[in-house]
This record gives C-alpha cells, sequence and structure tokens, in this order.
C-alpha cells in the first residue's frame, strides 16, 4: 500500500480489459508507477492471439521477433527535439523441436526461457513487470509529457524470403494500436 | 543541354542505379544476416525506379505514337525501327525469364522431397532417442536424491542441497514447495541467485503427480536435462536440477536440431523462397525490358534523325527554301555523307536562285528602266507580236491616241479603229505598210479628230530575237501637229517680217510725199482742185498709217521676243487694264479672284495680252455688249496657276473655226489685222501657260488664259486639243 500510495504521486493509468485491440496485441493493463531507487517503471499485462499463419510459422520453426517500443517526449516538444525515452524491447520466441519447448530470447539481454506451452511463453512474453522507463529527476516536472506505447511484430526480423509477402499480406501485420497518455510528473 | 541529351542521361542513370540496387537485392538474399535489413529498402527502391523507367518509356513512345499520328517526318520510320529493336530485345529475354523461372522453382523444389523430410525426422527422433535415454537416467538420479535426503525439515534439506548438487555433478539444484516459492538453490556459478524459472505448466505436472524431464539449453549454449521431482514423503517439496548433456551429446543434439530447424524453416518458406526469386528475376526482367525499350525508342530515333532531318529539309526545299542547312554529320558514315551531299546541293541550288534572283532583278531594273525612257518619251512607243497583236505601249502612245492603249494588250491592232474611228487610217496604213515593208518603214499620217487635225510621223522595224527569227515590231510615231503648225507659223512669221520689211520701207517716202504735195499745192490750186488734193492726200496719209499700222502689227507677230519677266500681281495688272476702259459705252465687269497672287512674266507682253483680249471680247459683243472679266486660283497635280477669263455676250465662235481661231488671219471681223489672238497665243506659250476658246452653254464666247504661278511653276505645253485641235473662231 505504501508503494502504491507514492506512485499515486505521479500518474497510474489502469488500462482497462477491453484495451486496444489491433491485429493481435492488445493491453490488458499498463502501468507507470515510480520505484524505491526514483525511477518510473512500466508494468504491463499485454495478450499476444497469433492467428494460424503465423503459428504455423512458429512451429515450423520460424523465430518471430516482437517489438515493444516505449517512446516519451514533452508534449510541447519541437520537431527536431529528442525524445526523453526511447526504448525498443525486443524478444524472439521460437519453437525447439529438439527439446518441443517454445523459447523465449531476449536480445537486450541474452536471456532464454524455455515454455512447455505456446501460450505459457506468450504469456511470460507479454508480462511486463518493474521496466526502468527513466528516472524522475531527470523529467521538467512544470512539463507534460506524451508516453507512447506500442507492441509489434517485427516483419523486418523474420527470415528475408518471407518478408516481401509479409509486407504485402495482412496475416502478419501482428501491432497494437498506439496507447498514449499524457503525463505530469 | 537539350532535352533529348537530358533523357538520356536520365535513363543512363536510372539503369546503373537499378543495376546496383539489383545487385545490392542479389547480394542481401545471399547473405541475409549481413544485408538483409536491406533487402526491403532496396526492394521498395527498385520497385519506384522501374516505375520511373516505365513512365521515361511510357513518354518516349507517347511520344512517338503522338509523331506518327502527326506524320511528322521520320516518325514511321522511328516506329517501325523501335518496334523491330523491341520485338528483337523482348524475344530473347521472354525466353531466358521463362525458363529461369521454370528452374528456379524446379530447382527450388527440388531441394525438398519426401527421403530428405523422413530423413530429418529420423535424425530428429534419434537424437531425442539418446537424449530420452540420458534424461530417464538422470530424472531417475533425482528421484533418489530426493528419497534418500532424510531430513524432514525444509531448512535443513535447504542446508544440504549444495552438497546434493555436487553429488549429482548437476549445473544448479533448486527446491521449491509446491505453490512454486524458492526454498533453496545451488549452482556452479556462485554470483547466479534466481533458478531456471519452470513453467506453471511443468509446476503443474509435477504437482499433478508426474515428474517433469526435459532439455534446455543453457547459457553457454549445452543442452541441459531439466528434472523436477516432487517429493513422494509428503514434504510438500519439489527438487529442480539441472545436469549438463555429455558434450559430444549435446553437440550433435544441436547440429541436427539446427539442420532440422533450417530444413523445416525453408521447407514451410518455399513458396515466399520462390516468390522473392520470381521478384528478384521479374525486377531484373522489367529494367531489361524498360531498358531495352528505352534503348530501342532512343536509338530509332537517333539513327532516322538524320533522315527525318533530310525528309524536312527536302520538304523545305521543294517549298523553295533554298538556304536550308542541315547540321553536320558527327560521325562519317552513309548517313553522314547524305547529310554533307544535301547540304552541297542545296548549296548549289541556292547559289543558282541567288543568279536566277540577280537576272531577274536586273531583268526587271532594265525592264523598268526601258519603261521609264519610254513612259518619259514624247513619241509614242507600241510593240507588236508577229501576228500584229499588241505587246505593249508607253503613256505617250495614250495621249497620242486618247485612249489607254496598255489596256489593249494582246490584241491585234484593229482594235484601235474599233475603239475610235477616226484611227482607221493609222491603224490601215500601219498594217499595210507591215505587210509590205519587211525593215524598216516610215510614214507621216494624217488623222482627223474630233479635236482636230492631228499628224502623226510613224516609224517601224522589226523586233529581231534571232537572225532570221522575228518577234513582231516595235512602232514609234511623233504627234508633229504642233510642229508643223509652229513651222507653219515660223513661215507666216518670216513672211509677215519680210513683207513689213519690203512695205514699211516706202510708206514713210509715199506719206511724206502725200504731205508735201498737200502742203505745197493746196493753197496754189483752184478751190474745186485744192478740194480734190486735200481728199486725195488726206486719204494717202490716213491710208499710210493704217497700212504702217497694219505692218508693225506684222512685225510684232514676226518679231523675235525677249521676255523681261518679273514678278507680277495678276489682279493688279487686270485692274490697270481694265481702268482703261472705264467709262465707254460698253459694259465691262470683273470678277477678280486671285489677289495678290504672283506669277513670272513681262508686265508689258501681259498687258498686251489683256488688251488684246479684251479689245476683241469688245468688238464682238457690239454696241451694247457686255463684257466680263475673271480670274481665279487653281491647282493641278500640286502647281498651282492663276485663270484669267474673258467672256463676252456676243454671237459666240464659229464652230467650225474654234480651233483654230488663234491661228493668224483666222478672222471673221471686217477690221483688224487677224493677228490679235495669234499674238495672244503666242505671248501665253511664251509664259508657259495655255489659252483656249470655248463657247458657254450660257451663250456668247469665251477665252481662258492659264498661267502658271510662282511657287511650282512649270513649263505648259499649249494645250493642243485646247488651242490647236478646237475648230476655228470666226467673228
Amino acid at each position: 500500500m505504501q508503494l502504491f500510495a507514492r506512485t499515486i504521486a505521479i500518474l497510474t493509468l489502469l488500462a482497462v480489459s477491453t484495451g486496444l485491440l489491433a491485429d493481435g496485441v492488445s493491453f490488458d493493463r499498463i502501468a507507470l508507477t515510480l520505484g524505491d531507487d526514483d525511477y518510473i517503471l512500466l508494468d504491463a499485462d499485454i495478450e499476444f492471439t497469433l492467428n494460424d499463419t503465423v503459428d504455423e510459422a512458429l512451429r515450423n520453426g520460424v523465430p518471430l521477433t516482437f517489438e515493444t517500443h516505449v517512446q516519451m517526449r514533452r508534449v510541447k516538444a519541437w520537431i527536431w527535439e529528442r525524445d526523453v525515452v526511447e526504448r525498443r524491447l525486443r524478444t524472439v520466441l521460437q519453437y525447439r523441436p529438439l527439446s518441443g519447448l517454445y523459447e523465449l530470447r531476449n536480445l537486450q539481454g541474452d536471456e532464454h526461457i524455455s515454455f512447455a506451452t505456446r501460450d505459457a511463453a506468450l504469456g511470460t512474453l507479454g508480462r511486463i513487470v518493474g521496466m526502468p522507463v527513466v528516472e524522475r529527476k531527470t523529467l521538467d516536472l512544470d512539463a507534460e509529457y506524451l508516453v507512447r506505447i506500442n507492441v509489434r511484430l517485427d516483419i523486418e526480423a523474420l527470415p528475408l524470403p518471407m518478408r516481401p509477402l509479409a509486407y504485402i499480406k495482412g496475416d502478419w501485420k501482428i501491432a497494437s494500436e498506439p496507447w498514449e497518455w499524457r503525463l505530469r510528473p | 543541354m537539350n532535352s533529348r541529351r537530358f533523357d538520356m542521361l536520365a535513363a543512363g542513370m536510372l539503369v546503373v542505379l537499378l543495376l546496383a540496387a539489383l545487385h545490392m537485392i542479389s547480394a542481401a538474399v545471399q547473405r541475409s544476416e549481413d544485408l538483409g535489413q536491406w533487402f526491403m529498402p532496396l526492394l521498395l527502391f527498385s520497385v519506384i525506379g522501374l516505375l520511373l523507367l516505365f513512365a521515361l518509356v511510357g513518354w518516349n513512345l507517347w511520344q512517338l505514337l503522338r509523331d506518327y499520328r502527326r506524320r511528322v517526318a521520320g516518325s514511321r520510320l522511328s516506329a517501325r525501327l523501335s518496334v523491330m529493336f523491341l520485338v528483337l530485345a523482348l524475344m530473347p529475354v521472354s525466353v531466358v525469364y521463362f525458363y529461369s523461372i521454370r528452374f528456379l522453382s524446379s530447382g527450388i523444389d527440388s531441394w525438398f522431397d519426401l527421403q530428405v523430410d523422413s530423413a530429418m525426422e529420423d535424425a530428429l527422433d534419434l537424437s531425442k532417442l539418446s537424449l530420452d535415454l540420458h534424461k530417464r537416467e538422470r530424472l531417475k538420479l533425482t528421484e533418489n536424491l530426493l528419497a534418500a535426503i532424510e531430513d524432514t525439515s525444509q531448512t535443513a534439506i535447504a542446508l544440504n542441497i549444495n552438497e546434493l548438487r555436487k553429488t549429482a555433478g548437476a549445473v544448479e539444484m533448486a527446491l521449491f514447495n509446491v505453490q512454486g516459492k524458492v526454498l533453496a538453490l545451488s549452482h556452479n556459478n556462485a554470483e547466479i541467485l534466481l533458478p531456471t524459472p519452470p513453467d506453471s505448466g511443468m509446476v503443474q505436472q509435477v504437482v499433478g503427480g508426474q515428474n517433469y524431464v526435459g532439455v534446455a539449453s543453457g547459457t553457454d549454449g549445452r543442452l541441459l536435462v531439466r528434472c523436477l521431482a516432487l517429493d513422494r514423503q509428503e514434504r510438500g517439496i519439489v527438487l529442480q536440477a539441472m545436469y549438463p548433456v555429455p558434450e559430444s551429446l549435446s553437440d550433435l543434439s544441436q547440429n541436427v536440431q539446427n539442420a532440422y530447424e533450417t530444413y523445416r524453416t525453408r521447407a514451410y518458406m518455399r513458396s515466399q523462397i520462390k516468390f522473392t526469386f520470381a521478384l528478384s528475376l521479374s525486377l531484373v526482367l522489367l529494367l531489361g525490358l524498360f531498358a531495352a525499350a528505352w534503348g530501342a525508342v532512343f536509338t530509332a530515333r537517333r539513327l532516322v534523325q538524320p533522315i527525318s532531318d533530310i525528309a524536312e529539309a527536302t520538304r523545305a526545299v521543294a517549298e523553295g527554301d533554298y538556304d536550308k542547312q542541315l547540321p553536320p554529320p558527327r560521325v562519317e558514315d552513309e548517313l553522314g555523307f547524305l547529310v554533307s551531299s544535301f547540304n552541297a546541293m542545296t548549296r548549289r541550288i541556292a547559289r543558282a536562285r541567288n543568279a536566277l534572283e540577280d537576272s531577274r532583278r536586273e531583268l526587271l531594273t532594265q525592264h523598268n528602266y526601258l519603261e521609264t525612257v519610254l513612259a518619259g518619251l514624247s513619241s509614242g512607243v507600241m510593240a507588236l507580236d508577229s501576228d500584229g497583236r499588241i505587246q505593249t505601249a508607253n503613256r505617250a502612245a495614250d495621249q497620242i491616241f486618247g485612249l489607254s492603249v496598255s489596256e489593249l494588250e494582246s490584241q491585234p491592232l484593229q482594235v484601235l479603229s474599233e475603239r475610235n474611228e477616226a484611227l482607221k487610217p493609222f491603224v490601215d496604213r500601219i498594217s499595210e505598210s507591215l505587210r509590205r515593208v519587211m525593215g524598216e518603214g516610215r510614214a507621216e499620217i494624217t488623222l482627223y479628230r474630233g479635236t482636230g487635225r492631228q499628224v502623226l510621223l510613224c516609224r517601224h522595224a522589226p523586233l529581231d530575237i534571232d537572225a532570221g527569227e522575228t518577234a513582231g515590231h516595235v512602232l514609234v510615231f511623233d504627234d508633229i501637229t504642233e510642229l508643223v503648225k509652229a513651222q507653219r507659223d515660223a513661215a507666216w512669221g518670216e513672211v509677215a517680217r519680210r513683207l513689213a520689211h519690203e512695205i514699211k520701207n516706202p510708206l514713210t517716202p509715199i506719206q511724206l510725199s502725200a504731205e508735201r504735195l498737200r502742203h505745197k499745192y493746196l493753197g496754189k490750186l483752184p478751190a474745186d482742185d485744192s478740194k480734190v488734193l486735200d481728199r486725195a492726200t488726206h486719204t494717202i496719209v490716213q491710208q499710210v498709217e493704217a497700212m504702217k499700222a497694219m505692218v508693225n502689227d506684222f512685225s510684232d507677230y514676226a518679231k523675235p521676243t525677249r521676255l523681261q519677266v518679273e514678278p507680277v500681281q495678276v489682279d493688279a495688272l487686270l485692274s490697270e487694264v481694265l481702268g482703261l476702259y472705264e467709262g465707254g459705252s460698253q459694259h465691262v465687269t470683273t470678277r477678280l479672284e486671285s489677289p495678290g497672287l504672283m506669277i513670272e512674266a513681262d508686265p508689258v507682253r501681259l498687258r498686251q495680252v489683256f488688251h488684246n483680249l479684251i479689245k476683241n471680247a469688245l468688238e464682238a459683243s457690239g454696241a451694247s455688249g457686255r463684257v466680263v472679266v475673271s480670274s481665279c486660283v487653281g491647282e493641278e497635280e500640286g502647281n498651282g496657276f492663276v485663270e484669267i477669263a474673258v467672256s463676252d455676250n456676243g454671237p459666240g465662235f464659229d464652230p467650225d473655226l474654234l480651233g483654230q481661231v488663234f491661228e493668224p488671219y483666222v478672222t471673221s471681223k471686217t477690221k483688224g489685222t487677224g493677228l490679235g489672238l495669234a499674238i495672244v497665243k503666242r505671248i501665253v506659250a511664251e509664259h508657259g501657260g495655255l489659252v483656249h476658246a470655248q463657247n458657254p452653254p450660257e451663250g456668247g464666247g469665251r477665252i481662258v488664259v492659264r498661267l502658271p504661278a510662282m511657287s511650282g511653276r512649270r513649263e505648259f505645253d499649249v494645250d493642243q486639243d485646247a488651242v490647236g485641235g478646237v475648230a476655228g473662231h470666226a467673228r
């Protein structure tokens, strides 16, 4: 409760379960909290729904790279002004035929976790807990910030022969609507 | 830079860029790990570039079609050549494309077949079997380890886990409670503080009573066997142990797995691979096709350009533009030779045209010169062709004949007599002379025109073109009426002068002798005789005086004059002369309307003119006559003149003699010398004026004198029609 009381000082937005669902990705819950170390942390529950085409590709060993893009910039920023936060969290989901497991591999930290089922892997993939976004003291307390989060399947990370058709066919457009809100630190 | 060169450079650069892009696409396909990220941008660039190239080709083809429809010179040949080049380029490219696609498709298909599929599956199964054995051993070991733990306390177990791990040779060993909470961990890497988390499915399986064993990848890439075993002594713990797979088995299994994954992925992507290769090949084909199409149009145009230029220039030459020159050829080939020859030909034609033009201009100049000379001639000149048709005539001919002869061009000479009956003697005589005389001929022909007698002196000569060939005749004729008249006047003058000289000499002695007789014997003779003597001598003296006056008139007429010219104001002079007639029995009216107008004249001679005219009018109108003297100013062809008219209300001039009233001794009066009007005409002519007599419709007679004004004075000829041609005046 104490943590919650502190975090309320900034802003907390809870996404409703009817969150945006755009072609296979929806936000069940998103929250920004202020951590003990004065970092603003991101918590999110993201639900991935893979269609048959993507699922078939996954089962045939095609690695799927999902990218969570977190962006924060001043509301009144000039067009040439750099974003305050610009982070991309890239995770690869791949089926391993030898073990029969689904493997999640974090491209930033080279961590990998195996899962017995696809849904378990997707569940872990969609769970973001306490991801540090920005240190609060680096922000201008008088300014208003726009936070934008979107999640998508990275077509450019698909094997090269699949890319042209993936760009053309709608099955591979797995992406969320950008989730935006304004934040006054 | 002209548009064609710009087109060429743009297309060339575009083709080069597209070739580079396609080459990089090919490299990206082959080395997708390094260059894969450039694949889509390059593909997009290639598509846009091809669209641009297509637009360029379309624009060129549209231009070609437009020129073809407009029938621009060379467009049809360009179109034919373009189509031919295009077909020649398209056929091999299409064949290569067709078979490349087929080979590509069958080649890719050949990568995958059932045997390979089966072999790969078998290899994977074999690996799985090998691992399964190892997995079962490790699971058994884990279960035994867990069963061997006798401590009931979770804490005590946790304290011994490190020893257990080392005993079992595991990489990691962790103890959880059934809720999944970590109770203890032992890892061969002391820095790792968290166990590898089992997923919820694994935990549920174990809690459900079935222990889990599976293969996982370690951080170093080696395979690990994960065992999850539930404690059978109901202590509520789950032991997870991670055992390393023997290196050789791990490596072999990894290799099999990687090969299997690659194969499965490729097999899955078979259609996409075909599509990507076909797409790349199609891009290359389109590039080749568009480049060939553009090259075909460009080459055809470039080849046909000199021919088009020649065709255009030939058309220009056909339309008379002989100065047309084509740009000099860049290459000395057959077309270059054709262009050079064409330029040489047009230069020669232009030179010939210029020479012809010069000749024509010279001929025109000569013609104009001749026309001017002929127009300036007082002699009439007329050219007849060999058939006697009128070819040309000068202005003097028009004036002499009183009709426009130049309008009768190409008509026979006889048309002159048809137009004017009075010209018949001329036509007959000339026709006769032309028939009779082969060479030059000469004739003096008298015509009786409405204006009086007209004497023409005619000469004719053949127009020779070549020896023995005659193109016609040239007629030259002069109106010598005035000349004849002048000769006659001169003869009269000579006669008068001689008569005056011969007669005047004895008159004075006669007069003196008569006066002496009278003086000497008048007083001595008887009264009767004296009366006779007085009457006789008086008659002699009177008649001698009359004869003297007559002889003086003769003398005046015959005497060569020398004018003392000075500016004279006409109205003033007229007023002065008319002043002498004021108070007479006859009524003289003046209407002077040229105040201040000056002429150059001899006032004495002009006064004589006015005296003669007024006196003549007074004598014609009788005792109760009325004479009107008027003056007015006029202008003709830019030259000013003054016109003095003396009218009377007498019987007028005899119409038959109207044209001869100014000739000497043509008179109807009982007294006078008959030289008055002849002297008037002579003095007027000497002043550059003209005089004519007329009978106005209101009755009486009128004589009009026209004298040039000082400004723009010109030498007037005596109006032949008015003076010499009008019938005589008899009063």
